[in-house]
C-alpha cells in the first residue's frame, strides 16, 4: 500500500516537473517572440491609438481628448481619396507586374538554365535587395535624372540620337517607384518560388514527359500547380508590405513631384512630421492603416485557405 | 583678400582659444551654454563669432573680477532642407526641453518658438543694455517681434533679386543699352512680371541658354517676391492672423505657370539640385536669370569663377529687383534676416550677454564681408572693409522697397503649402487656380485657427 502511494508521489511530481519543464519551455521558445511582438507591434499600436485620440501638435502638448483627428480624416482631408487612389494603383500594379508575376517568370526562367548561369543571375537580380536602401536609392536616382548625364540620358544621347535629356521623376514617377520597389520585391518571390520549383518530385516531370506533355503543359500541370501556396503566401505578405512601403519613395522622390508619389504610408509622414506636427492626426492615419492591414492579412488567409498549408499532413511521410 | 577659415577649422581654433587664453578659469564656476548652429557656408561666422562673442565676455568678466566663466557648446547640424527644416527640428527639441540656449534662426520661425514660451523676451534686455544693442537698424528689429515684443537678435540681413546673364542677352542681339538699363527700367515700372518673362524666353529662344528663370529648389523666401508683387502681403494687419485671398494667390501662380508653359521656367525646376541650378547659373551660362539674394554672390557665385570686384561682375552679370505685375507699378524685394534666439533657461541673460558681444560691428563685419549679407549696426557703414564690399552698398539699395515675410508662427507651415502648390503649378498637375484652391484647403486643414481667407 506504501509502496503504490509512494509511487503515485513518485508519478506526480515527475508530472509536476515535466508541467514545469514544459512551461519553462514554452518561456523559452515563445518568450523572445512574445516580447518582440508585445513591444514592436502591440505597445506602439495602443499607443497610436491613444495619441489619435489627443490632440499632440507641434508643441508635443495634449491638451484636450477629441475624436476630430478621425472626423477630419472622414470628411475634412481632401487629398485623402486622392492618396488611397495612387496607394490602391501602387500597391496593385507593383505587386501584379513585379512582386508575383515577374518573380515567377525570374524564378522559372532561372530554373530552367543550367545551374551556375541560374544562380548568377538569381545573384543579380538580389543586388537590389542586399544594397543598402540610400545606396540603391541614390543609383535610381543617378541613372535617371533629368540632367544628362544621367545613365538613362546617356543612353537616350549615345545610342539612339536623343538631343533633349528626359526627366523621369518628372514624366512617370508613378511608374519610376513602381520598379524600383518592384525590382526588389521580385527577388523575395524569385527565390522562394525558386526553392519550390526545387522541392517539386523530379519524377512528376519524367512522368509527364513520358505522357506526352510538352513544355507549356510541364509548367503549367506540374510546376505553377505546385506552387500555390508559395505564391499566395508571397501575395499576401506583399500586399501587407506595399501597403507600408515608405523608405524608397521618400529616397527617391519624397513623394513627389507636387504629390504624383504620395502613398498613404508617405501621406501620414507628412501630415504627421511636415511643418505643422500634427503627430495626433498622423496617428489617425497610421490606425487606419494597421486595421486594413490586420483585416486583408485574415481576409487573404481566408479567401486562399492559408489555412489548410498550415494543417498537419494528413499522411505520414518517411 | 580675406581667406576664410573651413567651418570646422574655425570651430576647433576657437575652441581651443578659449581653451588656453583663460588661465585660471578651472577655479572658477564655468556656465555651459549650448549653441545649437549648422554646417553652411553662407554663414561660417554665425555659430564663429558667437564663440568669439564668448571670449569677448570672458575677457570682460576677468576686468570684472566675476566668479564665473561662460564656455560654449556647438551642437553642429549638417545642412538638411535649411532653415525651415531646421526650425521644425528645433521646436521638437525645445518640446522636450533639450532646446540650446543660444541659435540661429530665419526671422519668419522666431514667433513659434516665442509662443510656447520657448525664448526668453529680450525687449528688457535689448534696451536695458544699449552698448550692445542700440546701434542696430531700428528697422531690424521689426524681424524679431511677436506681439510687439523682441524675441531675438538681428543677425544679419540681404536683398533678393533677379540676377541676370549679360552675356547671355547680348548673344540674343540686346543691344548694350537694353541691357545696362534693365534695371533701371524695372524700378521706374516699364518692365513687368511678364515683360521679364518675355525677354527671358527671346534669350532662350535666341541664344544656347536651355533655362530663362530659375528659382530655388525648396521652400524658402525668393518666390514669395513673386507673390507679393501680385498683392499677397500674407498678414491681416488688423487680426494679425494669416491673410490668404485667393485671387492674388491664382494671380502669382499664374506667372509661373505662363513661365513653365513659354519655356522660361523648366517643369522640373522644384526638383533640381541646388547645386546644379547654381551651376547652371553662375557657370555654365546656361540660365538666362536667377531670382536670389545678394548672398549669392559671395557664397556660391565667386567660388565657381565669378569676379569678385564690381567692375568684372557687372561685366558679366546684373540683378534687378522683382518687377511690378502691371506696368508702373512698384518693384518689390525681399530682406529675410536671419536671428539670434536665447532659450528661456536658468542662464538666459548670460546668453543674451554673449549674443550682446556676437553682435559687435567688428565681429558682424567679419560675417557680412566674407559672405556678402547686409550689416545690422550703423557703425558698420563706417568700416572700410564694409564700403569696399560693393555688393552690399548696391543691394542696400533694394531695402527701399523690401518686404518681410510676416513673423507668425505658423508661416513657416504656409509657406510648405505655397511651395507645395508651386510645384504643382510647375509639374503641370494644377493650374493656377487650383493652386490657389489647394493654399486654401490645405492652410485650412493644416492651420485653421491661424488663417483668414478672403
Amino acid at each position: 500500500m506504501g509502496a503504490v502511494k509512494e509511487e503515485a508521489v513518485v508519478r506526480s511530481n515527475v508530472r509536476k516537473a515535466m508541467k514545469a519543464r514544459e512551461r519553462a519551455n514554452m518561456a523559452i521558445f515563445f518568450g523572445p517572440a512574445f516580447l518582440i511582438v508585445s513591444f514592436f507591434f502591440v505597445v506602439p499600436v495602443i499607443v497610436d491609438i491613444a495619441i489619435s485620440f489627443t490632440d499632440l501638435g507641434r508643441e508635443l502638448r495634449i491638451t484636450e481628448i477629441t475624436t476630430k483627428n478621425y472626423d477630419r480624416a472622414f470628411t475634412g482631408d481632401r487629398q485623402l481619396p486622392g492618396v488611397i487612389a495612387r496607394t490602391v494603383f501602387y500597391v496593385g500594379a507593383t505587386l501584379l507586374i513585379f512582386n508575383t508575376t515577374f518573380g515567377l517568370v525570374l524564378a522559372l526562367a532561372t530554373t530552367a538554365i543550367p545551374k551556375t548561369s541560374g544562380t548568377f543571375f538569381r545573384a543579380v537580380w538580389l543586388l537590389p535587395r542586399m544594397s543598402p536602401s540610400v545606396v540603391y536609392a541614390i543609383l535610381w536616382i543617378w541613372s535617371i535624372h533629368g540632367g544628362d548625364t544621367s545613365l538613362v540620358n546617356q543612353i537616350l544621347k549615345n545610342l539612339f540620337g536623343s538631343e533633349k535629356p528626359i526627366d523621369l521623376i518628372q514624366l512617370e514617377p508613378m511608374w519610376v517607384i513602381i520598379f524600383a520597389n518592384g525590382f526588389i520585391g521580385a527577388s523575395f518571390a524569385m527565390i522562394i518560388l525558386t526553392s519550390a520549383i526545387r522541392s517539386i518530385p523530379e519524377h512528376l516531370y519524367h512522368a509527364a514527359r513520358c505522357d506526352g506533355a510538352g513544355s507549356l503543359a510541364v509548367t503549367w500541370h506540374i510546376t505553377l500547380a505546385h506552387l500555390r501556396w508559395p505564391l499566395t503566401y508571397i501575395f499576401i505578405w506583399q500586399t501587407l508590405s506595399l501597403l507600408t512601403s515608405f523608405e524608397y519613395i521618400l529616397l527617391i522622390t519624397g513623394g513627389g513631384p507636387f504629390r504624383a508619389t504620395t502613398v498613404y504610408a508617405i501621406f501620414i509622414f507628412q501630415r504627421a512630421f511636415g511643418s505643422a506636427g500634427q503627430y495626433a492626426y498622423g496617428a489617425a492615419l497610421a490606425f487606419f492603416l494597421i486595421v486594413p492591414g490586420v483585416i486583408l492579412a485574415l481576409l487573404l488567409w481566408r479567401v486562399s485557405k492559408m489555412g489548410t498549408l498550415l494543417q498537419k499532413p494528413r499522411i505520414e511521410v518517411q | 583678400m580675406h581667406k576664410r577659415l573651413s567651418y570646422p577649422i574655425a570651430v576647433a581654433s576657437f575652441g581651443l582659444a578659449m581653451s588656453f587664453s583663460t588661465p585660471g578659469v578651472s577655479a572658477q564656476e564655468i556656465i555651459e551654454l549650448n549653441l545649437w548652429s549648422r554646417a553652411d557656408q553662407s554663414g561660417p561666422l554665425r555659430p564663429g563669432n558667437i564663440l568669439e562673442g564668448a571670449n569677448r565676455l570672458n575677457a570682460q568678466l576677468e576686468m570684472d573680477g566675476a566668479d564665473y566663466r561662460v564656455s560654449i557648446t556647438v551642437n553642429e547640424q549638417p545642412d538638411q532642407g535649411g532653415y525651415d527644416s531646421d526650425a521644425e527640428r528645433l521646436l521638437r527639441a525645445f518640446a522636450i526641453g533639450e532646446g540650446p540656449d543660444i541659435f540661429h534662426q530665419a526671422h519668419e520661425w522666431i514667433c513659434a518658438f516665442a509662443e510656447p514660451g520657448y525664448l526668453f523676451d529680450l525687449t528688457d534686455y535689448t534696451h536695458d543694455n544699449p552698448q550692445f544693442f542700440a546701434d542696430i537698424f531700428e528697422s531690424l528689429w521689426e524681424s524679431t517681434e511677436c506681439g510687439g515684443r523682441r524675441f531675438a537678435v538681428p543677425q544679419d540681413a540681404e536683398a533678393r533679386m533677379f540676377f541676370f546673364n549679360k552675356g547671355l542677352m547680348k548673344e540674343a542681339g540686346f543691344s548694350e543699352e537694353e541691357i545696362e538699363s534693365l534695371d533701371e527700367r524695372v524700378l521706374a515700372g516699364e518692365v513687368t512680371l511678364d515683360g521679364i518673362s518675355e525677354i527671358a524666353k527671346q534669350i532662350v529662344d535666341n541664344s544656347d541658354a536651355e533655362y530663362g528663370i530659375l528659382h530655388r529648389p525648396s521652400r524658402g523666401p525668393d518666390y514669395l517676391m513673386i507673390f507679393n508683387q501680385y498683392g499677397s502681403s500674407f498678414l491681416d494687419p488688423e487680426s494679425g492672423m494669416l491673410l490668404l485671398e485667393e485671387g492674388k494667390l491664382a494671380d502669382a501662380y499664374g506667372w509661373f505657370e505662363r513661365n513653365v508653359q513659354n519655356g522660361v521656367t523648366p517643369s522640373n525646376n522644384t526638383s533640381m539640385d541646388w547645386g546644379f541650378v547654381r551651376d547652371q547659373f553662375w557657370k555654365e551660362n546656361n540660365a538666362v536669370m536667377w531670382m536670389y539674394g545678394v548672398w549669392d554672390i559671395g557664397s556660391h557665385a565667386v567660388p565657381r569663377g565669378v569676379p569678385t570686384d564690381e567692375e568684372g561682375f557687372f561685366e558679366l552679370f546684373g540683378w534687378t529687383a522683382a518687377p511690378a505685375p502691371v506696368e508702373g507699378g512698384r518693384p518689390g524685394s525681399l530682406t529675410h534676416p536671419i536671428v539670434y534666439g536665447v532659450g528661456a533657461g536658468e542662464h538666459a541673460e548670460i546668453a543674451a550677454a554673449v549674443v550682446g558681444y556676437a553682435s559687435d560691428a567688428d565681429l558682424n563685419t567679419n560675417h557680412a564681408v566674407t559672405t556678402t549679407h547686409i550689416g545690422i549696426k550703423n557703425a558698420q557703414l563706417e568700416d572700410p572693409r564694409y564700403q569696399e564690399a560693393w555688393s552690399l552698398a548696391l543691394a542696400t539699395e533694394l531695402l527701399e522697397f523690401s518686404h518681410y515675410m510676416p513673423n507668425h508662427p505658423d508661416f513657416g507651415t504656409l509657406n510648405q503649402i505655397i511651395y507645395e502648390a508651386l510645384q504643382g503649378v510647375e509639374t503641370g498637375q494644377l493650374s493656377a487656380e487650383d493652386a490657389a484652391a489647394y493654399v486654401l484647403d490645405e492652410a485650412d486643414a493644416r492651420i485653421p485657427d491661424s488663417i483668414v481667407i478672403n
